[in-house]
Parts: structure tokens; sequence; C-alpha cells
């Protein structure tokens, strides 16, 4: 096997007095889809954030294949990682096109003076960059959506728009902060399959996710944070049927949760006895 | 809007009869006496401004209004109410301009009702024909705007356009003539020339609401170049028109100044969203370099370089102290840029009032710059004859100008759409984003001030031949707000309405000598009422047009969600399901 694309090592995040993260470990192997999950609050975004360069960790250090991640997103990006957003964040004024073709700002080559003179240089830089972006607008399954704003697109489809901004990165590594957050089932299963045909691009992906179903039938290996540490990880199946993990999402099993009542309850009598006594 | 308190053939009855009043009311007297400052309106007798059945000047106007307004209250012409709001509009505007001039002027609203056994209720009846036409449209929701074919053979749509352009090159000439030159000899030409504005605006607003400035627009986007060269050629017609007299030229020349350097603001704010708050500075620092490398006297270098070294200096020198403002950008953002771009522009006015190393003359300015000289030695500011039609002086740089505005507006349209625009408008959609796709924010700013600068450079370098004095007083920090202004009324980020813009701001102030007193402040209130019925300006760029006023690309009103979250500037579509 070769070495993993991806290497986040004991990352470690402290906010003032709070640690967001501690020592988290995440490795991801070329052509993998790997999956995060916990509940809310439980780190998956700062983690992302300190993949992405937004921030720098306290502690640890990420890896991109063998080399320490730059602490600047723009530089990140160019390196070759992609990211999405939890809460949609495209250019809403811009076009479907336009925004695809910012995404291919750090690829394309043209200077000031190259842009006033337009020479045909320009003209193909620009064509190349306009025709890859409607490419990748009929990958995501958006073709038709090219000369709509942003804005006005249906929420679906600027999921998928923000989907085809990142792959115009040509990133190595892309990652999805809940790529399927308010969709329904039909769509949601339209955005497992988009993600298997990224993953069949040879780009590796990591997902945050909130839908365990969805998770569990998409991902090659799961990674579970809760409070900021890693609980558990594994293949889907192991981790599915983690008992930590069915704690930490469903609670403990009714028989469990009643022997702890009762036992509180003797707690709390023994404590009544004792104030009557 | 769905309400519908008028029925339909009320609304029609409404409509004609405020389309007869407007006609009446341009046949009826509009002033009960002679007015202190001369007859009213066109200096003529006094049997002529009270005779009824006088049409000239605004009455005029009002009548032509009041036959379209008829024509089309009682042809059904597609978008009525539309085009009768918009006439509406217009009559009561010629109406209000006169009725609270003559009541100002002729000493009380006897003036303008009935006094001293004369009656003049001319401007009352075009306020109510107004009030009528307005009122008759909002009985039922306005109509959509027509959409014309615009897939004609190609030869009909060059015609189409040909004709536009002349009209448009004809209305140019009447606005800036309209009124006449202002000045004590002439205290009539601001009410003139507003008359002039509503007679104008409402002809305007019954051509968008046939669709037929949408036409236009169309057509032009579709033949792009043949539009350019159209509108460069009428712009070098413009002083074979009734404008072509050295006032006028010098007037278009300092507003094509302006407007170039407004072009230049544009970039940094209408694409890059930096609030820039100083940006006259960039044009003075131009203006200064050209001076001191024009050989004129006063200038402490004393060197004299050919016009076009002397532009590539001024724009380079210009485009450094744009780097070196832009630099804080990559430390602070909004409101806070906005004062450290204020603070050069002060820092620079100051410096330039203290004659700092002796470049800038302080307050005695840099006097008798030299006139630039064509190839065969003809001075700019002397009058020349082209094909046999003599022309002012100053129209040699009225046509210098015009090329600067049209490479000024390339430079503009090229960056725009190109990875560097891309990257600026993305910063000002959303910086975060920006980053995450791969720009450099911090270089993509400071590259944003230095374009800016190097464009307001070059128009500097031509402003100082042009008014061949150049001192600070040309740089104030009053000059930034109505450059800013200019871009915002236009339209952020649009080319055309920076132009407009620029026009406006700097034709208004001109044209409303009259009101002396009153002009700020009745430019100020332009201003408000521009800016609350028109958000997105005049001619608005198409993303911003989506972006302020609820309007898709295609100008469908979208529902817009209200009170949007701060960390969702975008309104967001609930799935259906």
């Amino acid at each position: 096997m070769t070495a993993p694309i991806l290497r986040a090592q004991d990352v470690t995040m402290i906010f003032g007095g709070l640690t967001a993260l501690s020592e988290v470990s995440l490795t991801l192997d070329r052509g993998q889809i790997v999956g995060l999950i916990g509940p809310n609050g439980a780190g998956k975004t700062t983690f992302f954030n300190c993949l992405t360069g937004l921030y720098t960790p306290s502690k640890g250090q990420v890896l991109l294949n063998g080399r320490q991640l730059p602490s600047d997103p723009a530089q990140v990006t160019i390196a070759g990682i992609a990211r999405t957003f939890q809460n949609i964040r495209l250019f809403p004024n811009m076009t479907a096109v336009e925004n695809v073709m910012v995404g291919r700002h750090a690829r394309m080559k043209q200077g000031p003076i190259a842009t006033i003179f337009r020479g045909p240089r320009f003209r193909k830089g620009e064509n190349e960059a306009r025709d890859r972006a409607k490419e990748l607008l009929a990958f995501a399954g958006i073709g038709r959506a090219g000369d709509e704003l942003a804005r006005n697109l249906p929420y679906g489809d600027q999921r998928r728009l923000e989907i085809a901004r990142a792959l115009a990165t040509d990133p190595q590594v892309l990652l999805l902060d809940e790529p399927t957050a308010g969709m329904n089932p039909q769509e949601t299963e339209a955005t497992r399959q988009l993600i298997f045909k990224i993953r069949d691009l040879g780009v590796s992906v990591v997902v945050i996710e909130h839908d365990t179903k969805f998770i569990f039938g998409l991902c090659d290996h799961v990674s579970v944070l809760v409070q900021g540490k890693l609980l558990v990880e594994g293949p889907p199946e192991v981790v599915r049927n983690d008992p930590h993990v069915i704690e930490a999402y469903l609670g403990k099993p009714p028989e469990e949760v009643q022997a702890e009542v009762q036992h509180a309850a003797e707690l709390l009598g023994g404590h009544d006895k004792g104030v009557n006594q | 809007m769905t309400k519908t308190f008028l029925s339909p053939p009320i609304a029609r009855i409404l409509g004609i009869a405020g389309a007869v009043l407007a006609i009446v009311a341009a046949m009826l007297p509009w002033t009960t006496f002679v007015l202190n400052k001369g007859a009213w309106p066109d200096k003529a007798t006094l049997q002529f401004f009270d005779a009824p059945f006088a049409l000239t000047g605004f009455r005029w106007e009002l009548f032509l209004v009041g036959i379209v307004a008829l024509v089309c209250s009682v042809v059904k012409v597609p978008a009525q109410r539309r085009v009768l709001r918009g006439l509406g509009f217009g009559v009561a505007a010629i109406g209000l301009v006169n009725f609270l001039f003559i009541t100002a002027e002729g000493g009380g609203l006897g003036a303008v009702t009935a006094a001293d056994g004369a009656s003049a209720f001319g401007s009352v009846a075009a306020l109510v024909a107004g009030g009528l036409l307005i009122l008759g449209t909002f009985g039922q929701p306005l109509e959509e705007i027509p959409r014309w074919k615009t897939n004609l053979p190609t030869p009909v749509e060059y015609l189409g356009l040909l004709v536009s352009f002349a009209v448009l090159l004809y209305v140019v000439s009447l606005t800036l003539t309209a009124g006449g030159q202002g000045g004590a000899a002439n205290p009539y030409s601001g009410p003139m020339f507003l008359s002039f504005l509503g007679f104008g605006g409402g002809l305007m607003a019954a051509a968008a609401g046939l669709g037929i400035l949408r036409w236009i627009s169309k057509l032009s986007e579709k033949h792009r170049a043949f539009s350019i060269i159209v509108l460069l050629l009428c712009a070098f017609l413009l002083p074979f028109t009734n404008a072509g007299t050295e006032y006028w030229m010098t007037v278009a020349a300092n507003i094509g100044v302006y407007a170039a350097t407004a072009i230049g603001l544009n970039i940094v704010v209408g694409l890059a969203g930096l609030l820039d708050l100083g940006y006259v500075a960039f044009l003075g620092i131009g203006a200064f370099v050209a001076a001191n490398l024009s050989g004129a006297a006063a200038s402490s270098l004393g060197i004299h370089l050919p016009f076009y070294l002397v532009v590539i200096i001024s724009a380079a020198i210009a485009g450094i102290f744009g780097a070196v403002v832009g630099s804080p950008t990559l430390r602070v953002r909004g409101d806070y840029l906005a004062i450290v771009t204020l603070a050069f522009g002060e820092i620079f006015q100051i410096a330039a009032r203290n004659n700092i190393g002796g470049l800038t003359g302080g307050s005695n300015s840099i006097p008798n710059i030299p006139p630039l000289q064509w190839f065969d030695g003809t001075a700019y500011n002397e009058s020349i004859t082209l094909f046999g039609t003599p022309l002012p002086s100053g129209v040699l740089y009225y046509f210098l100008i015009v090329v600067l505005i049209a490479a000024v507006m390339a430079v503009f349209a090229n960056l725009k759409n190109s990875r560097m625009g891309r990257a600026w408008i993305a910063i000002r959609e959303d910086e975060d984003a920006a980053r995450a796709m791969g720009i450099k924010t911090g270089k993509a700013k400071i590259l944003a001030f230095l374009c800016g600068a190097v464009l307001a450079g070059i128009a500097g370098a031509v402003f100082a031949h042009k008014t061949s004095t150049v001192g600070y007083e040309s740089f104030l920090f009053m000059e930034s707000v109505t450059l800013l202004a200019a871009v915002i009324l236009g339209g952020m980020g649009s080319i055309p309405g920076a132009v407009l813009g620029a026009s406006l701001l700097f034709v208004l102030p001109e044209k409303l000598r009259a009101f002396s007193d009153y002009r700020l402040l009745i430019f100020g209130l332009a201003l408000i009422l521009i800016m609350r019925f028109r958000p997105q300006g005049l001619i608005p760029d198409r993303h911003r047009r989506a972006e302020l006023a609820g309007e898709d690309a295609e100008g469908h009103t979208l529902a817009e969600t209200p009170g949007d979250e701060p960390e969702q500037p975008r309104p967001q579509e609930v799935p259906a399901r």
C-alpha cells in the first residue's frame, strides 16, 4: 500500500481555555472516502478548519503527501486540498459558471498586463477555464444551470455547485462539510453517487455528516469524534456496532437507563432516609 | 399590489382626463406678473409668458408629453399603465419645478394662481394632470415589461441601433444645452433644465415601460463591437451639434475626466468591494506629476517631457501610491479601511497645500501649464476646422478625453471579465470563500488599488494640461465623495453607469447655478430620491442588479426572504419537501 495522502497527527486545538480538539489523528489513503461523524459541538468543523489552514493547530501537525501544510487557506488550496462549507458559501451574485471559474483561479496564469491586452494566449486560457467549468457543472449534474446566478439556484443545486467549484481547484483531497444537510432522501442518494464519482476520479474525500446511515453507506473508514476526542475509528461495520458509538448517538439502551434510574432513586431514597433519620 | 380600487373604465377616464389637462396646462398662462429678473420663461415680453397658447420652452415639452399621454391612454399600447405612470411623473415634475420656482421668485402663491385680476393656473393644472395620470395607473398591478423580438435580420438590428444611438446623441446634446448656459445673463437656466429633465425622464420612463430600452440594451449586447464603434462615433459627433460651443466642450471635457476617474474607482469599490474615501488623491498625484514634467514655469523640476512619457510616469507614480495605500487592506476591513483611505486623502491634500518638496505650488498652485500640442503644432486649446465646420476651442481636449474614456472602459471591461476580475468580485461576495478557492486575497486587493490608482493617474495627467492650473483645492474630500457617489449612483461595477453617474453629478451643479443657495439641497434631494427608487443604480451591473433589486438576470422580481441573518448573507430556499 502507498503512503497516505493526508495524515493528521495528534491535532490539538485550544481556544483560550477551551480545548476544542485533543490529539485527533486521521489518515486518508489515495482514493479513499473517510467519514467523520459525531454529535453537535464535537469539533468536526474545527478539525476541518485545521486541515484547510483556516486554523493553525495548537499542537500536532497535518501532512499532505508527507509535507507540512501551509497555514494560509489559499496556499492549502493551491497545495491540493479543497473544501465546501457547512452553510453554503457560494458567490451568490455570480453565475454558476463564474463561480466554478473562480475555483480555477489558482490553476490559471494570467497577469494584469496579459489581461488588459487580451492576446491569443489569454483567450485560450480563458476558454479553457470556461470549458472546464462547464464540464464540472455537467459532472455535478447541474450542467443546465450554467448561466443562472448562484443565489437563484435551488438549495440542492447550490450544494452541488459548491462541490463543482471545489473540484475546479484540481484537488487531491476534497473535504465535504455536511454535504447532505437539509436534503430529501432522493437528493441524498444523488449526492452519495456524486461522491463515488468523485472518488473514481482519483480524489480522496473526507465527509462530515450527521446522517449515520449516509456515512455508513458511503465511507471506507469512519472516525467518530465526541467532545473533541477521537472515540472510535474503523470500517463502517465495526463502528456501527460499537457500544460507545451507539451510546454517544442514541444514549444508553433502555434497560441500562432503567437500572441507572433505579440506582439513582435508591441513592436519593437512601439520602432521604438519612435526612429522615 | 393586487388590490384593485379603480375599475378599468374609471382608470381609463382618469388617464384621458389627465392627458387632456396636461395639454390644457401647456396652453394656460403660468405666471400672473413679470418676474423680477425678466420675463418668464424665455426672456420674452410680458405678453409672451402669460399669453395663452404660447408654446415654447417647457410649455412645449409639457404639450408634447400631454399628446403622447393622450395617445397612449386612448390607444391600447402594451404595458399601458407603466407608460402612463412614467408620463404622469414627467408631467408632475414639470409642473412642480415651475410651480416652486415661480412661487419662490414671484413672491408667493399669487404668482401661480390668481392675483391683480390676472390668472395663471398653468403649473397647478400640470400638477393635477400629473396626479390624475399617476392615479389612473394604481387601479391594477403594473404589467410585465413587454419583450420585443431580438432575432431580426442583422441589417434591421443595425439600423435599430443606429437610430437609437443617433437619438441618444441628440438627447445628450439637448440635455447639455437645455436651459442654456447658467449665470447672471440667464437666471432661468436652472428651472428650464429641471423641466427638461422632467420631460426627458417622463419619456424615458415611458420608453422603458414599452420595453424599448431593454430591447436596445439586448441588441447592443448582441452586437457589442458595432455598438461600441457607433457610440464612439456619436461621441466624436457631439461637437458638431448644438452643444459644440466652447463652454459646453469644456463642461463635457471636465465630466470626461471625472468619468474616467470614476471608472477607475469602480474597480476598487464596484468590483473588489473596498470602500475608498480618498480616491481623488490619485487623480491629484497624476495631475501634479504631469504639471511638474510639463515645463511649466512654476514647476520646480523644470523638465519638459513628451506627453506620452508624462502619462506613463504619472500612471506609474499614482500606481505606486495606490499599492502603498492598498497595503493596509491586508489588515483592516470595512469601516476601518474607509477611515484609512480617508486619512490618506487628507494627508495628500494637506501635503499639497503645504507645498511639500516644492512640488505642488502650495496655495499658489502650479499655473500656466502649457497646453498639449497636436502633431502639426496646433495647441489643444485652439479652435479648429474639421470637415468644413469650425469647431470651438477646447474641442481637441474633448476628443482626447473621449479616447481616454474609451481606453479606460476597455481596460476596465478586460479586467472585469478575467481571472483577476472574478477574484475581485469573489472577494467582494465572500472573502473567506474566496481564500478557500486559492485566491491570495491580500495580493488581489492591493492589485485592485493599484489598477484603480493607475487609471486615475492617467486621467490626472490629462486633467493637468486641460485645466492648465493644478492646485490642491481641486482634490478635496468633497471630490472623493462626489466620485464615490457617481459610482454608486450609476451602479456599482457598471461601466456605462459610472459615466452616467459622473455626468449627472458634475452636470447638475453646473446646471443648478441659478439656485445658488439651494443648489446642494436640490442636489442632495435628487440623490436621495434616486437611491430610494433605484438602489441598484441607474444602469446597474447584472450582478448588482440582482443583489439589490431582488431581480434575477432577466429582470423578474423575486420573492425576497426578509431578515436574512448576517451569517448567511444569501437567501436560501427551503427545500420543498
